[in-house]
């Protein structure tokens, strides 16, 4: 979540992946970086101990959720 | 009518509403300020007895956080250590582990966040153990001693409300372990054949200093059968090279002896050295002992362990033999020895971190006022 509004701060549209386990956490960092309901895409746990081709599908599954955010735009105002 | 013998002797206590003291109490606990045991309330002349024992200035930061806005300044780890129940005497030490965290590096890599759960270790060394009762001799891992108690207390209270590492939020250990409510041990100088880890890493006998690192777990060592040195590093090298507790590729700790097994080692004309290097060598997992739990390989990127077969794992050439040994502790500086404990039993144990591989120990001085 750090990375990705680091990245949107900077102006470059960012999309932050986390599992459903980490939703708590993911949206605490948010709120603690001021940026409260910032936008994130939430996959299905877990994630290490999947095979390739699971992996493959749940990405398949989550791009146009991915691509729904990015095409969002901005969330944040990039600094001056 | 109480006995001398019964603990709770409230008839003697200074006078106090006790139904003040609970709402306090309360007060700290529901606004989440605790880590579930009651703390001590912290007013501010209470606090200034804190900093008046150290010349740092209360503003000064010792650990900085700055993906999470945060910083633990000192004032923030003088409240702690307040709130901890440290006794004012206590917080030099308290700032010096924090000074060797910084150094360590660990914490402010956002260790403390991460899934495993780690317990910040406090290793105490030189003369003020003896000024603040801070225990070396026996049950050094257990309870019973407030100097021990309350400074690694001081250490998680500073981490949940300086640092903002909640448990369930920021902090999002899986299962943690029992030494994140506090794990401060002082080195056993007096009892010990050897010279002191602050010894070793350049620190005067007239000077304290601290060590500290982040752990996962303390493993028990039952060793009382024995008075050949090499099989007491069979079981140390054995019990930080167990599979289950390998992530990275390599293995690391510190061996905590008890002063029965130190001298051992030192009447066989053993150096602290040796028993490193001992264990350096027993220090390896078989290819075919790593591939039966899955980890043989290493992960492109992570350096975590992982079966051969999977698709993140870098290509490696597999071994003609597969019982032949694959090196787990590449360095004596993996391995840090302090001499702990009641020279009663062999009885030692294991602390497993993450490292140093490589290099010393993260020493500081213990500091004072001006």
């Amino acid at each position: 979540m750090a990375d990705g509004i680091v990245l949107e701060r900077a102006g470059i549209p960012a999309v932050s992946l986390c599992t459903d386990a980490f939703r708590i956490t993911a949206e605490a960092m948010a709120n603690q970086l001021g940026f409260p309901g910032y936008q994130y895409v939430a996959l299905p746990h877990p994630i290490a101990s999947r095979t390739e081709k699971e992996i493959d599908e749940i990405a398949r599954d989550a791009l146009p959720e991915v691509m729904r955010v990015l095409g969002a735009g901005l969330t944040i105002r990039p600094v001056d | 009518m109480t006995s001398a013998e019964e603990p709770p002797v409230f008839d003697d206590a200074p006078l106090a509403d006790p139904a003040e003291v609970r709402r306090a109490m309360e007060y700290y606990a529901e606004r989440g300020w605790t880590d579930g045991l009651p703390v001590v309330p912290v007013t501010e002349s209470f606090l200034a007895e804190f900093l008046a024992t150290t010349d740092r200035d209360p503003h000064e930061v010792l650990i900085p956080m700055p993906h999470l806005n945060k910083n633990l300044t000192v004032r923030l780890a003088a409240i702690n250590a307040a709130l901890a129940g440290c006794l004012p005497e206590y917080f030099p030490v308290v700032v010096a582990a924090w000074d060797s965290f910084l150094k360590d590096g660990m914490v402010t890599r956002a260790i403390w966040q991460s899934t495993t759960g780690t317990a910040g270790f406090v290793v105490v060394n030189g003369p003020v153990r003896q000024r603040i009762g801070l225990n070396c001799r026996g049950n050094v891992w257990g309870s019973g001693f407030r100097a021990n108690a309350t400074i690694g207390r001081a250490i998680r209270l500073g981490a949940i409300n300086g640092l903002g590492l909640r448990p369930h939020v920021f902090d999002q250990a899986t299962q943690g372990t029992p030494a994140k409510y506090s794990c401060c041990i002082g080195e056993n100088e007096e009892d010990s054949p050897w010279s002191s880890l602050a010894a070793d890493n350049g620190i005067g006998p007239d000077d304290s200093a601290v060590s500290a690192t982040v752990i996962r777990s303390v493993l028990h060592i039952e060793a009382r059968h024995t008075t050949v040195p090499e099989q007491l590093a069979v079981d140390f090298a054995d019990s930080l090279c167990r599979t289950g507790a390998l992530v990275r590729a390599r293995a690391s700790g510190y061996v905590v002896l008890n002063p029965e097994h130190a001298r051992l080692l030192d009447k066989a004309g053993w150096t602290k050295q040796d028993l490193r290097q001992a264990i350096v060598e027993r220090g390896f997992r078989t290819y075919r002992q790593l591939a039966g739990a899955g980890k043989e390989a290493i992960a492109a990127g992570t350096g975590w362990r992982l079966p051969a077969d999977h698709p993140d794992a870098i290509e490696q050439t597999l071994p003609e033999d597969p019982d032949s040994p694959v090196q787990l502790i590449n360095s004596v500086e993996a391995i840090q020895i302090v001499v702990a404990g009641a020279p009663n039993a062999g009885v030692s144990s294991i602390v497993e971190t993450f490292g140093p591989f490589d290099r010393a120990p993260a020493i500081t001085k213990v500091g004072g006022a001006k």
